[in-house]
């Protein structure tokens, strides 16, 4: 399908997908679209749902504006990769559309459901970690991967129930899909610190879990607490500042794993364009610092 | 438990009746491991995640039902049109069709017979907003068209245009909700007349635009892919003063149209 004038003076000349030349991008959502084209950002790449540009009018041609200036990833919220029924050929159709008006260097969905019949529950629902749920995670990744002709990266969730019926922990799950699919990892380090709390695990060991020629790209987020019988749940609201406690699980990926492109992600209670680049610089010093300590490990 | 399984009853769990949560069964319990933390506050927030960011979408949606029935009126229609009608893909810029249809039936909302209305005119306007791009003939185009051919060219409307009737002026509603300086005591008389309207997306932007009854019955025709002689026809015989170049020239200039005798 040709692309509208609407999107873009330069249609056809956006720059080919490449790894950002800077490894930390932002989520960009609606209330920056002005701000994002008139700044000249200290930022290597932006991420959008691609949900939000199936259709067209005014939210494509921000989107090819941008594009113009940044490499972008399409990060899925609606696959449904998860379920328990083929992904909708509709979907994928869509999806498919934005890739190839938009070259981004990343397509993702999540290690989730959300669709069972015809009904769509808005919101990344959780898997039992079994090898039933593997296979059926795994054929639907395979079918997008083909469909789309790319490798795409799939997110650990964030959870708040854990199934009894469980038949290995999440980490091994997630390695496991890589090996079967080829598929990457998106391993989200707000996600892991999330769980950690929630079912009482230890979150380094989930980290070292991971294998690092799986992981094709970081996220971090805020969270919030709520108060639940005698405890307390994390929920990933994406609504806040990443915490001290994530950052530093942060720090501790960056030098189990290297530099890997990282999002900051935030989705509710958008706060301005400064405090989120502020966030994403503060993952930037902590890359530099984990740099600067290889290169010194590496000289002793 | 197959995951076929465990997917369904999560599914009719979160449509549920609330209460539903705090008694979930004890089949559907033993498949959670139990902890210090309840299982019915761990399935609230996957229920408060979906009919929160649903009610939200709704809202967004609907900002003309939202200011004419007040805040908690809107959330409490859209939270039962949502474990009704909840979304059938994962895409929702469109969610919310049909919910002209839900508040007919909305036993609260049966005092407003224009609200239906309404909302169909929002939906309309959410799908122009949406609607793919593509390129309108230029004003011109017409003039090109052979006049000998003229009664059997098919048009073929932009993928924004959409039409809309009432018998209530849903253009004044929408002034009326959308004037920011409106003074509370202020009101809007509903029974001024109606409306036949046209809305599509010239560019970026949506617009609305009032028709008359002739121009939007002809348009209807040619929207539902009727040759212009046979869209004439109709529309003569319901006003037999139409002037059929005047609406043409009037589509052309608002670039209504993408293609001429689309195969």
């Amino acid at each position: 399908m040709g692309r509208s004038p609407l999107q873009g003076e330069n249609a056809s000349s956006f720059p080919p997908a490449q790894p950002p030349s800077e490894p930390v991008g932002i989520g960009l959502r609606y209330p920056y679209y002005e701000e994002i084209l008139t700044t000249d950002l200290p930022l290597g790449w932006l991420e959008v749902h691609p949900e939000n540009y199936f259709g067209g009018g005014v939210h494509r041609y921000f989107l090819g504006k941008v594009r113009e200036k940044h490499q972008i990833s399409l990060h899925g919220i609606g696959l449904s990769l998860g379920s328990d029924q083929p992904v909708r050929e509709d979907h994928l159709r869509q999806f498919k559309e934005l890739i190839e008006l938009y070259a981004p260097f990343n397509v993702s969905d999540h290690a989730s459901w959300s669709a069972s019949g015809n009904a769509h529950l808005n919101d990344l629902l959780p898997l039992p970690y079994t090898q039933e749920s593997l296979d059926r995670l795994a054929r639907n990744v395979e079918r997008t991967q083909n469909y789309f002709g790319r490798r795409i990266l799939v997110e650990n969730p964030s959870t708040y129930l854990a199934f009894s019926g469980n038949e290995m922990h999440e980490d091994a799950f997630m390695n496991a899909l890589a090996e079967m699919t080829g598929c990457r990892i998106l391993l989200d380090i707000n996600n892991i610190y999330v769980q950690a709390h929630n079912h009482g695990y230890d979150a380094y060991a989930y980290i070292d879990t991971i294998e690092t020629r799986y992981i094709g790209e970081f996220h971090l987020a805020g969270h919030i607490e709520r108060e639940a019988g005698k405890r307390t749940l994390l929920i990933d609201t994406h609504s806040r500042p990443v915490k001290d406690d994530v950052w530093n699980l942060y720090a501790y990926a960056l030098r189990r794993h290297g530099i890997i492109p990282t999002l900051i992600e935030w989705d509710q209670d958008f706060p301005s364009l400064d405090t989120l680049v502020g966030e994403a610089q503060k993952a930037r010093a902590l890359i530099q610092s984990a740099t600067e300590t290889e290169i010194s490990d590496a000289a002793e | 438990m197959r995951l076929n399984d465990v997917q369904a009853r999560f599914k009719e769990i979160m449509l549920d009746h609330p209460d539903a949560l705090r008694t979930p069964g004890d089949d559907f319990a033993a498949l959670f491991t139990a902890g210090d933390i309840p299982l019915p506050a761990r399935l609230s927030v996957y229920r408060n995640n979906i009919v929160g960011s649903l009610t939200d979408v709704m809202v967004a949606g609907f900002p003309l039902i939202d200011n004419l029935v007040g805040r908690a009126f809107m959330e409490k229609m859209a939270r039962s049109f949502i474990l009704e009608n909840p979304p059938q893909n994962g895409c929702l810029n469109l969610y919310g069709e049909g919910f002209e249809h839900f508040i007919e039936r909305f036993e609260p909302a049966k005092s407003l017979p224009y609200l239906a209305d309404v909302a169909r005119l929002e939906i309309a306007l959410n799908a122009a907003y949406y609607a793919p791009d593509d390129t309108p003939l230029p004003p011109d185009a017409l003039a090109r068209i052979a006049a000998d051919s003229l009664a059997e060219t098919i048009l073929l409307p932009r993928k924004a245009v959409r039409l809309i009737t009432s018998p209530y002026p849903l253009e004044k509603i929408r002034d009326f909700c959308l004037s920011s300086n409106k003074d509370r005591a202020e009101t809007l008389d509903i029974s001024t007349g109606g409306c036949h309207l046209l809305i599509d997306r010239p560019a970026l932007d949506v617009r609305v635009s009032t028709l008359q009854k002739s121009e939007y019955t002809f348009l209807s025709d040619l929207l539902a892919g009727q040759t212009l002689g046979a869209a004439l026809e109709h529309t003569l015989t319901l006003d037999e003063t139409f002037d059929v170049h005047n609406a043409l020239q009037r589509f052309f200039t608002l670039e209504a149209f993408s293609a001429i005798n689309p195969k």
